[in-house]
C-alpha cells in the first residue's frame, strides 16, 4: 500500500509540475509575442498618436476646467499649485534658518544632532574574514 | 491468485482533509486580498528622519550592533518608486540585513512629487538635494567618508553626483540594476523613440508624469506578468508564506509614484535619446558630468533576467568610471528580485555586505 500511495502522490506532483512548467512556458511565449509586436515601428506610431491625443485632451480639459472654476470664483488647480509653491518657499526659508542656527550652535560648541543619533555605536568594526581570523 | 487491492480509507480521508484545509485557507487568504484585510507591514525597520525638505526625507536607521563599520552607507532610491522595496518587511529587508551585518545605514527617500514639484530637474536632485543629504550623514556620523548604494535610477543619480564632484569623499559606490547605456534599454527605448514620442508636449500638458503612466510603461515590457501572477497566486493561495510575499511585492509594484515633469523630460532627452551618460557628455547646470572622475571602488551588480534595466544597459557601468578597483557581478533574478525577496537574501545582500565590509573600515 505505501507503494501505491507514493505512486499516486508522485503522479499528482508530476501533474502539478507539468502544469507549472506549462504556465511558465506560456507566459514566456506570450511575453515574447507581445514584445515582438510592440517592438514594431507601427506599434510605436500608434502609441505615439495615443500619447499625443492624450496630451491634447488633457490640456483642453485643464483649460476648460480653469475657465469653469474661474467663472464660479473657485480656486483652480493652478491656484492650489501656486499656494503649494509658496508654502514650499516658506519651508525652504525655515530650513535655511534652521541650518544657519545649527551652524551657529555648532560653532558655539552646542550639540545639535538628534538624541538618538548621539547613541553612537563604536565605529571600529572589521570584516570577519578568514585572513583576520588567522591573524 | 492476484490479491485485490482495498482502497486505503485512512489515506483517502487524510487527502480529503488536506484539500478541505487548503481550500479553507484559499478562501480565507483570497478574502484577505480582495478586502485588503490585514495588509502586511512594509518599511518597518526603526528609523529617524534626520533631514527633510519638501517631500525629501533622509532616514537614519537605528543600528542593531554595538560596533559598526567606520564608513556609513547611504541608500539612494530611484525617483520612480517607493523606497520600501529596500526595507520590504520582516526578514525580507535589505536595510535590516545590512544593519545586522554592522553597517550604519541611511536612506534618501525622495518622497512623492507634488504638482508644484513638476519643475524639479535632475540638477536639483544631484546638485542640491544629494549634497545636502550627504552633509547631514557626515554630521550625524562624524565621519567624512560615506559609501553610496544606488538602486536603479538611484545608481544613475549617484554616478552623476560622483561625476560632478570629484572631490566628494565617496568611499565606495555600489550600483544595483543601474542602466547606463540606453541603447540597451530595449522596448523602453523603442516606446520613447523621438520619431513618435513627443516628451515636450506630454510634460507641457500634464506636468508630473502620473504614476499610472509609469506603471503601465513597466507592465508593457512584460504584459503577461500580471495575469500569470494572479494564476500563481490562485495556485498558492493556501500557502500563507507565498501569499504574504505576494502581497508585499504587489503593494510595492502598484504603489508607483509620479515622476517630476522636468526631470522626466531630461531623462528622455538627455539619457534615452542622446545617451549622454554613456557618452560622458551629460551636463547638469552647465557642468559636465565626468564619470571618469569617479575613482573610488565601484561594485556593479546586475540581474540576469532584468527586463527593466537589461544586462546590455547595465554592463558598461564600470567602464565609465576611472576607478581601478571595480567589480561586475551578474546574479540570477530580475530587476526587483535582485534586491528584495527570498532570492536576494542569499545572493545580493551577502555579496554587498562582504564587498562593502572590506572597504568600510
Amino acid at each position: 500500500m505505501p507503494e501505491t500511495s507514493t505512486r499516486t502522490d508522485g503522479a499528482a506532483g508530476e501533474a502539478m509540475e507539468l502544469w507549472r512548467n506549462w504556465l511558465t512556458e506560456t507566459e514566456r511565449q506570450w511575453n515574447s509575442f507581445f514584445a515582438e509586436v510592440m517592438g514594431r515601428d507601427s506599434f510605436g506610431r500608434v502609441a505615439g498618436s495615443y500619447m499625443e491625443a492624450y496630451s491634447v485632451v488633457q490640456r483642453a480639459l485643464n483649460q476648460g476646467m480653469e475657465r469653469y472654476l474661474n467663472t464660479f470664483n473657485l480656486p483652480t488647480h493652478s491656484d492650489v499649485v501656486e499656494l503649494g509653491e509658496r508654502l514650499h518657499n516658506i519651508e525652504e526659508r525655515l530650513a535655511t534658518l534652521e541650518a544657519n542656527l545649527n551652524n551657529l550652535a555648532s560653532a558655539a560648541g552646542i550639540p545639535t544632532t538628534a538624541a538618538v543619533t548621539q547613541l553612537r555605536p563604536r565605529r571600529t568594526r572589521r570584516p570577519r574574514t578568514s585572513k583576520n581570523e588567522s591573524k | 491468485m492476484a490479491t485485490v487491492r482495498q482502497p486505503d480509507v485512512n489515506r483517502l480521508l487524510g487527502a480529503a482533509q488536506t484539500e478541505v484545509q487548503k481550500n479553507r485557507q484559499r478562501i480565507e487568504k483570497g478574502l484577505d486580498i480582495l478586502l485588503a484585510r490585514e495588509e502586511p507591514p512594509v518599511g518597518v525597520t526603526p528609523k529617524d528622519v534626520i533631514y527633510s525638505r519638501g517631500t525629501l526625507r533622509l532616514y537614519h536607521y537605528r543600528p542593531m550592533t554595538d560596533e559598526v563599520y567606520r564608513v556609513p552607507v547611504v541608500f539612494v532610491m530611484s525617483l520612480v518608486s517607493k523606497p520600501f522595496i529596500l526595507d520590504l518587511t520582516f526578514g525580507q529587508s535589505f536595510v535590516q540585513y545590512m544593519l545586522a551585518q554592522g553597517f550604519d545605514v541611511f536612506m534618501v527617500d525622495w518622497g512623492i512629487p507634488r504638482p508644484e514639484d513638476k519643475r524639479l530637474k535632475l540638477d536639483d536632485y544631484v546638485l542640491d538635494f544629494m549634497p545636502r543629504c550627504l552633509e547631514q550623514v557626515q554630521k550625524a556620523t562624524g565621519e567624512k567618508e560615506y559609501s553610496i548604494l544606488g538602486y536603479c535610477m538611484g545608481g544613475q543619480l549617484a554616478l552623476m553626483y560622483g561625476g560632478l564632484n570629484p572631490e566628494a569623499p565617496i568611499a565606495n559606490l555600489v550600483c544595483a540594476a543601474t542602466p547606463v547605456d540606453m541603447e540597451g534599454m530595449g522596448l523602453f527605448r523603442h516606446f520613447s523613440d523621438r520619431r513618435w514620442f513627443d516628451v515636450d508636449r506630454l510634460v507641457d500638458a500634464i506636468g508630473n508624469i502620473p504614476p499610472d503612466f509609469m506603471l503601465r510603461s513597466f507592465e508593457m515590457l512584460r504584459p503577461m506578468d500580471r495575469w500569470m501572477s494572479y494564476v500563481r497566486l490562485l495556485d498558492n493561495l493556501w500557502d500563507p508564506v507565498f501569499v504574504y510575499g505576494y502581497r508585499v511585492m504587489y503593494k510595492w509594484t502598484n504603489e508607483q509614484i509620479p515622476f517630476a515633469g522636468e526631470a522626466y523630460r531630461q531623462m528622455i532627452r538627455e539619457l534615452m535619446w542622446e545617451n549622454k551618460l554613456m557618452k560622458n557628455t551629460l551636463t547638469l547646470d552647465n557642468r559636465r558630468v565626468d564619470t571618469k572622475a569617479i575613482t573610488c571602488p565601484v561594485l556593479n551588480v546586475m540581474a540576469e533576467h532584468d527586463h527593466i534595466a537589461p544586462y546590455a544597459a547595465t554592463r558598461p557601468l564600470t567602464s565609465l568610471v576611472g576607478s581601478l578597483d571595480t567589480e561586475d557581478v551578474l546574479l540570477k533574478g530580475g530587476h526587483v528580485s535582485l534586491v528584495a525577496g527570498k532570492n536576494a537574501v542569499g545572493r545580493l545582500w551577502p555579496k554587498v555586505a562582504e564587498w562593502l565590509g572590506e572597504r568600510s573600515v
